[in-house]
């Protein structure tokens, strides 16, 4: 430990600490406005430079380690007159439309200005007059209010490592910009914007919608997908505005991606409904929200009496909140009497890992899954442990990913050869001497090794299981696909395997289901059955939007999405995060769908969230005594059981291999429902290699058509590099291709022109 | 002595009828409201105006200030990003109702925008008339730059006051 003095106090601090955190710990604020503390130190504004006693030059407070007794000065007459000219130096080409500048009112450099003092520029003010950049979806881009900080440039590079944006130019023409100035193309993560401090870059969703002065701001969860991100929801009145990073918070560090940054919109779509539906006799009429309660209670009474409680089932959606999918739990046991509880996720399989577990590893094996796309925000915890870290990574996935340019050893090629490569591995692990041993032995080797893999593959699960069998450190990472998939589970929802509904509903057996915001169509396990559920004495469906399953509903409840109730996600690690309420719609939540059921039905259930959590923590072990907000679930197990092994080869017959494409725009439920992203990505496309396109004389946007045994679609097509020769790739969770998928999750097909 | 010889002659009411005889001699300082319409100074604040361009688009940038700075809150707007990635100004309104003429938004106005006008006839026979938008606020504008003043009492100079 260093002892120094900033300011007259005096503070002890580790040997090579910067003089700015050092500042932060005796209490004395320096201005900043290049610096991150996420980054690397960069030192280009100059804003933060500090008198140093006994050295005659200044020190810049973001770059400089303390030294023992050091002694700094952060406020004196001539640091105050060199902070101005600093700030003067900028503002000569800043132009200033702060009135027009969405960043006006959170500028880092309008605060800068007042607090320093910047009234009048003295130098000759040169505005820059550019055109403003509108070629990217997402971020507009404005290159004359740029400061050059870097940090925009940094952040892609350290953190997203996609390095899309560089410092071009030099001296006075540097500017921020795309090789060859190209259009931007990259993961549209965002980072760039949160991180700017003035308003170079902007959201374009949000963009001249409102001043930050006038929203309010209420912290919460992302619902979109199950990382589980903290974010801050800007609202006026019961709109809302934007979805933003909370500043270096949570388990994402204040990092967001393209979905949760931009495909907020769906909340205010004008596309929900309002009221509720009841069909009766082939003609739907609209109706209140009792009434429909009312006929729903009535059906379930009838068929709990004619058919007996087992021909009632009750799904549930993993956008739902514990508190909900475990009302919904009682609901089917204790009220109704059912054991029928279905889901898309199973119990089979149970986080462990942390993100920060991930960051933190010394070895990260991924098996078969494009997490950058898929779990966004646990792709940056990878990169970071590979590149910040020195764990050495290796993927294995049909195609490469954007964890190519951090990975040690990417293996590639069919479906098939992928996952051959992977089960050598996985023996390899277990003691087997082949080509991937001495990839084997630096997990064996490593100290905090994580393997993260798809949980809904069973055959990946087969492999992580023998993995971790042999090797028992390995911490793995299952990346469940939502918000509340790990949650629901945990509710109750997992025992069952959800093909067992597809059978039920197949059969006959079920003749009254409640369906809790999913859309049965839309999910690869159920979509074949999904038409039957059309014929049932009653299909309650609650659901935001008028899906393909609410459609077929004869009791149809519009329900609020995550930003209008309370409540708590356990994301993919097991962490149970609150989110918190930002808009009312007037539309109901599904605990009190589920609340005025289990009243008609006599039984009395709450609908508030504290008296629901009361009840959790007396009949769920597992979250007795649990913090609500932010405490982790600890799992008596990762995997119930031995998992079965199963044949991933790839089914049927076909010159190409078809496997689903993870997508960071969409996962097909929600963010389908948002314009913006819609416009980027608005329907299912087909993913081919840039060979194959050339054999067959397809283009980019042409429409083909794709056929296997079972199985038959028309795409648009998406020429990607990264796609390998002889596959094709399609995302999961579309109507449109569910019903490819319930085949299997590898299969071949044909392209028909 | 001097009070009989008041009381004998009406000396006042003499006095008092000479200072009523003079005034029939003097200009009036009454209006003749309503046929007729009070003088106004140059400083005074009356109803809004908002500047426009040549080619008739309005200064206002839509920058929330004027509604922000507002102390009685009667002015709302909504802007929205263009087709072409301009800004836009979907709504503004001023609710003259609850205005308090404190002239707080021609102050803050960055972009010179917002005027406190001259014209104070607000009368209307219900309160939605009361609200003005855009539209009516670049009229005034308009017409005071034409002299179409509704107040007749207002002189052609200030119409050069406008133009600045």
């Amino acid at each position: 430990m260093v002892t120094v003095k900033i300011d007259g106090k005096e503070v002890q601090v580790a040997p090579n600490t910067l003089i700015l955190d050092a500042a932060k710990e005796a209490g004395v604020s320096i201005p900043t406005l290049c610096h991150d503390s996420r980054l690397n130190p960069f030192g280009a504004c100059r804003v933060c430079l500090v008198e140093q006693v006994g050295n005659p030059k200044l020190q810049a407070a973001c770059t400089t380690p303390v030294t023992d007794k050091m002694e700094i000065v952060t406020r004196s007459e001539k640091l105050s007159r060199v902070r101005k000219t600093a700030i003067e130096l900028l503002l000569i080409n800043h132009p200033l439309d702060c009135p027009v500048c969405d960043k006006g009112g959170e500028c880092t450099l309008q605060d800068l200005t007042y607090e320093v003092g910047v009234t009048k520029v003295r130098f000759d003010a040169k505005p820059n007059d550019t055109p403003v950049d509108h070629t990217n979806p997402f971020i507009e881009r404005d290159i004359d209010r740029c400061v050059l900080c870097g940090r925009c440039v940094r952040v892609c590079d350290e953190v997203v490592n996609i390095q899309a944006i560089s410092f071009l130019n030099r001296g006075t023409d540097t500017i921020i910009g795309t090789s060859f100035e190209q259009p931007w193309n990259c993961e549209y993560c965002g980072q760039c914007i949160s991180v700017c401090p003035v308003g170079s870059l902007n959201n374009r969703i949000y963009l001249f919608k409102n001043r930050p002065w006038n929203l309010d701001r209420v912290k919460s969860v992302c619902g979109l997908c199950s990382c589980g991100c903290t974010v801050d929801i800007d609202y006026e009145g019961n709109e809302v505005f934007r979805m933003k990073e909370s500043p270096e918070e949570g388990i994402n560090h204040g990092y967001m991606c393209a979905k949760g940054r931009f495909g907020f919109e769906f909340i205010n779509s004008i596309k929900r409904e309002s009221e509720a539906v009841v069909k009766a006799g082939g003609e739907s009429k609209k109706v209140s929200f009792n009434e429909a309660v009312d006929v729903a209670v009535e059906k379930l009474k009838k068929v709990k009496d004619t058919a007996g409680a087992d021909a009632i089932a009750v799904v549930v959606s993993p956008r739902l909140t514990n508190e909900e999918a475990f009302l919904a739990g009682k609901l089917a046991k204790d009220v109704l009497g059912t054991s029928n509880l279905f889901s898309t996720e199973t119990n089979e399989v149970n986080p462990e890992a942390t993100l920060e577990e991930v960051e933190n590893s010394d070895c990260v094996t991924v098996l078969n899954i494009d997490v950058t796309e898929s779990n966004p925000i646990l792709g940056l915890a990878v990169r970071h442990a590979a590149r910040t870290g020195t764990a050495p990574l290796a993927v294995f996935y049909p195609g490469y990913t954007a964890l190519r340019r951090v990975s040690k050893k990417f293996v590639t090629g069919t479906p098939d050869e992928v996952r051959a490569a992977m089960e050598s591995y996985a023996a390899a692990v277990a003691g087997a001497s082949n080509e991937y041993s001495e990839w084997a032995a630096k997990l064996t080797n490593a100290e905090r090794p994580v393997v993260i893999f798809d949980p809904y593959n069973k055959a990946d699960v087969k492999l992580a299981q023998d993995i971790k069998k042999a090797c028992a450190k390995v911490k793995v990472v299952p990346a469940k696909a939502k918000n509340n998939s790990v949650g629901i589970v945990d509710m109750g929802f997992g025992a069952k395997c959800p093909t067992e509904f597809a059978q039920g509903l197949e059969s006959g057996k079920f003749k009254a289901v409640v369906v809790l915001g999913e859309n049965l169509s839309a999910r690869s396990v159920w979509t074949k059955s999904a038409s039957k559920a059309a014929g049932l004495e009653l299909l309650l469906v609650t659901d935001p939007f008028m899906s393909e399953t609410a459609a077929m509903a004869n009791v149809y409840i519009p329900v609020s999405t995550f930003a209008e109730k309370s409540g708590s996600f356990t994301n993919l690690e097991g962490h149970v995060q609150s989110i918190a309420k930002a808009v009312d719609k007037g539309v109901n939540t599904d605990a009190c769908v589920v609340s005025a059921i289990a009243k008609g039905l006599g039984i009395k259930l709450p609908a508030e969230v504290s008296a629901v959590r009361g009840m959790i923590e007396k009949e769920v072990p597992l979250y007795s005594g649990i913090n609500w907000d932010g405490g982790v679930v600890s799992y008596p197990y990762v995997f119930a059981g031995e998992v079965a092994a199963t044949d991933g080869k790839a089914k049927g017959k076909g010159r190409f291999f078809l496997y689903p494409a993870s997508l960071r725009l969409h996962s097909g439920s929600f963010t389908r429902w948002s314009p913006d992203l819609a416009k980027v990505y608005g329907e299912p496309m087909l993913e081919l290699s840039v060979e194959d396109a050339k054999e067959l004389g397809i283009s980019a946007k042409d429409r083909v058509k794709v056929k296997g045994e079972g199985f038959e679609g028309e795409f648009l097509v998406e020429i990607e590099k990264k796609v390998s020769k002889g596959c094709i790739a399609l995302p999961e969770d579309f109507v449109a291709t569910a019903g490819i998928f319930c085949n299997g999750k590898s299969l071949r097909a044909d392209i028909v022109k | 002595m001097k009070n009989v010889f008041e009381t004998i002659f009406f000396t006042e009411i003499l006095q008092g009828l000479g200072i009523t005889l003079s005034h029939m001699f003097k200009k009036p300082v009454t209006y003749r409201y309503p046929f007729e319409a009070t003088p106004i100074q140059d400083r005074f604040r009356g109803i809004q105006y908002i500047k426009t361009h040549a080619d008739g688009r309005t200064k206002c940038v839509g920058c929330y200030l004027c509604q922000k700075v507002c102390p009685s809150e009667c002015i709302h707007i909504e802007t929205d990003c263009g087709p072409n990635g301009e800004r836009l100004i979907r709504k503004y309104e001023l609710d003259l109702s609850r205005c308090i003429y404190c002239g707080y938004c021609e102050e803050v106005c960055p972009v010179d925008a917002i005027h406190m006008g001259w014209e104070w006839n607000t009368v209307a026979s219900d309160r939605s008339g009361y609200v003005i938008n855009m539209k009516t606020l670049s009229q005034n504008y308009k017409d005071n730059v034409e002299g179409n003043w509704k107040n007749k009492h207002l002189q052609k100079k200030l119409v050069e006051g406008v133009q600045q």
